[in-house]
Order: C-alpha cells, then structure tokens, then sequence
C-alpha cells in the first residue's frame, strides 16, 4: 500500500510562501519584506525579523529567488527577486494552501460527509 | 550589539554553518537591525530605547541561531564530510603539487639540461631559478596543505579529531616521499622522474622519513596551537 501523502512541508513552508508572493510583485530587501507581511497581514502574521534571512537565504540556494546588491542612500542592500522557478513554487504553494484553506472552512462551516 | 553577534557568530560556527553564510547572515542582521533603529528614533524613541526596541524585534539569540542551523543546507563541508575535507582534499592537493613539482623537474632535464644524465646536478643561470621553483613547491606543499588545514579548521571553531588526522596523513607523506630521476636509455634522450614513499635510512633506530615526518607535523601545528592558546587567552574570564 502507497504511504498515504501528507502536507508537513507545506505547514513548514507559510514563510516561503508569504516571502515569493510578495517578491512576485517587486523586489525587495530583507527589511522592507518583513514589513510588507506586518502591514499587509495587520500584522496577524508577525515573524521575529531575523528570522527571514535564512528562508531569504534557502529560496535563493533552491533558486527559487536571486539577489543583487545595490545602493541606495549610501548603503549597500540586497535585493531579492523571484526566479521562473520560484513562481513554479509559488504556483504550487498557493494551490496546496487554498486547498488546505478551503478544506479548513468547510470543517469550521459544518460541512458534511461524502 | 557587537557582543550579541560575536555570541551569535560563535554559535553558528560552532554548530556547523558555513562561514560564507554566517558572514552573510551577519551582515543583513546588522542591516536590518540599523533600519529598526532608525525607525525607531524616526517614531521619537531616544537611541537607547531604539535599539533595545530594534534588537527585541530582530529576535532572541536563540531563535537566531535555531533557524539557520536548523537548516542543512547551510552546513559546511567540514561537517557534512569531514574525512573529505580533511582526509581526501588535503591528499588530492598534496598529490597535485607533488606533481607539478615533478613536471618542473622533468621540463627542466629535457630543456635546460639536454643530454645530462639526472636532473640533479649543478645549475647556474635561469636553471637555479627554475628548479628552485619546483623544489620551493615540493618542499613547502605539505607545510602550506597543513597551514590551509589549520586555517579552515579555525574558521569553523573545529575540534582537533579530524584536522589531527589531516595533519597526520600529510605529515607521513610529506616526511616519506622521495623523488626519483631515471637515467635515460639512450645517450642525449630524457630520463623519467619517478616519486615514492620510503622511510630511509635510520639514525639512533629511527627513520629519517619519521623525522622529517616530525618537523612537517610540528611547522604545521604550531600556527593553529599558537592562534587556540592566543585565543584561550583572550577570552574574558
């Protein structure tokens, strides 16, 4: 019998998801994605701000992003972008999570068997 | 907020993560942590409540470190593979200067001593220059392989275990190997070079191999003892 497929990538994978939807629009640097997700989220979601750079960090080594450094009033800043295969990701991210989402809403709605 | 990155540096270092992504994850930290400040001092806090507001947002040193060592990817090769960073690399690297060593040796016999029977004769002119060139590099490779040991395995905060082996295998081969120049088999043609391990000739019952063996592995120990105890010492008590 086939091991039945689970999800636990995409629970561990809210932050890439949040961080490729938002790059899919425009680049940005670290900073300014951090307080992209406060304001567009009201800040429901809100992430010790640090932590950022390691998923910023592991997108990039999956090339899934790029950075570039550039410099603006006289700082040096990097840059992050999505790559073709980041949106592929964010495709797949987004999918799997409406999924989830609407399966969720169904449960909390009383929705019914079969 | 120095000392917090130092604390954090050390950490990663030691648990793993490769130097290149902890300089990196430094640096946007320190970034990011300059912006929270300004926004902070732009909201009307003084600098001091700024920066403590700012650090609190950046995250506890935990959460810091717990998030980039927690992902493998970011570990460095002397982690993931220590025997290949300091077992196999360091040997690959020895062979390959033992081998350019012996093809300067080589091009040196057939072009600027045509027709001598071994390159090991006396030189004058450009011939000095040439062959002390390989002869620098054959002798310095294993002490400058063990040096690059040293360095990494300070870099990365490691234990002795698997540098000590590094050194050990270079020190043995370094000490052992001799180079060996074959007559050529007709008059005015080119000879081979050749390259061995062989222990010697013995002096008070032991070898003269296991003695230079001793001298490399002292030369290359001593800088990384050297830099361990300077650091032992400035820590704060």
């Amino acid at each position: 019998m086939a091991a039945r497929e689970t999800n636990p990538n995409f629970m561990n994978g809210v932050p890439q998801l949040l961080i490729l939807s938002l790059l899919q629009q425009e680049e940005m640097y670290g900073y300014e994605i951090v307080q992209a997700i406060r304001s567009r989220t009201n800040a429901v979601i809100e992430v010790g701000e640090g932590v950022v750079y390691p998923v910023l960090h592991g997108l990039e080594r999956d090339g899934a992003l790029t950075s570039r450094r550039k410099a603006v009033n006289s700082r040096s800043r990097i840059y992050y972008s999505v790559t073709p295969a980041g949106s592929h990701r964010l495709a797949d991210l987004s999918e799997a999570w409406s999924n989830l989402a609407a399966a969720i809403q169904r449960m909390l709605t009383g929705g019914q068997h079969g | 907020m120095a000392e917090s990155f130092d604390e954090l540096r050390e950490r990663l270092l030691r648990a793993g993560v490769a130097p290149r992504h902890v300089r990196r994850y430094l640096a946007e930290l320190a970034d990011h942590l300059a912006d929270l400040r300004a926004e902070g001092e732009r909201a009307g806090r003084s600098r001091a409540e700024a920066e403590s507001a700012a650090l609190i947002r950046l995250g506890g040193m935990d959460d810091l470190s717990r998030a980039m060592i927690g992902r493998r990817q970011f570990q460095s090769w002397c982690v993931r593979a220590p025997w290949a960073a300091f077992g196999l690399a360091p040997l690959f690297l020895l062979a390959g200067a033992y081998f350019v060593a012996c093809l300067i040796l080589w091009s040196g016999w057939k072009f600027l001593l045509p027709g001598a029977n071994s390159p090991f004769v006396r030189l004058d002119g450009f011939a000095i220059l040439y062959f002390g060139a390989g002869r620098t590099l054959y002798y310095s490779a294993p002490i400058l392989v063990g040096w690059g040991i040293g360095l990494i395995a300070a870099r990365q905060r490691y234990k002795a275990l698997w540098p000590a082996v590094g050194w050990v295998l270079i020190a043995l081969i370094g000490g052992t190997a001799q180079v060996h120049a074959g007559r050529p088999a007709a008059p005015g043609g080119v000879g081979d070079i050749s390259m061995d391990l062989t222990l010697g000739p013995s002096l008070h019952g032991v070898s003269y191999g296991l003695y230079h063996a001793l001298v490399i592995f002292a030369l290359t120990v001593l800088p990384c003892l050297v830099w361990r105890l300077q650091k032992a010492h400035s820590l704060p008590a």
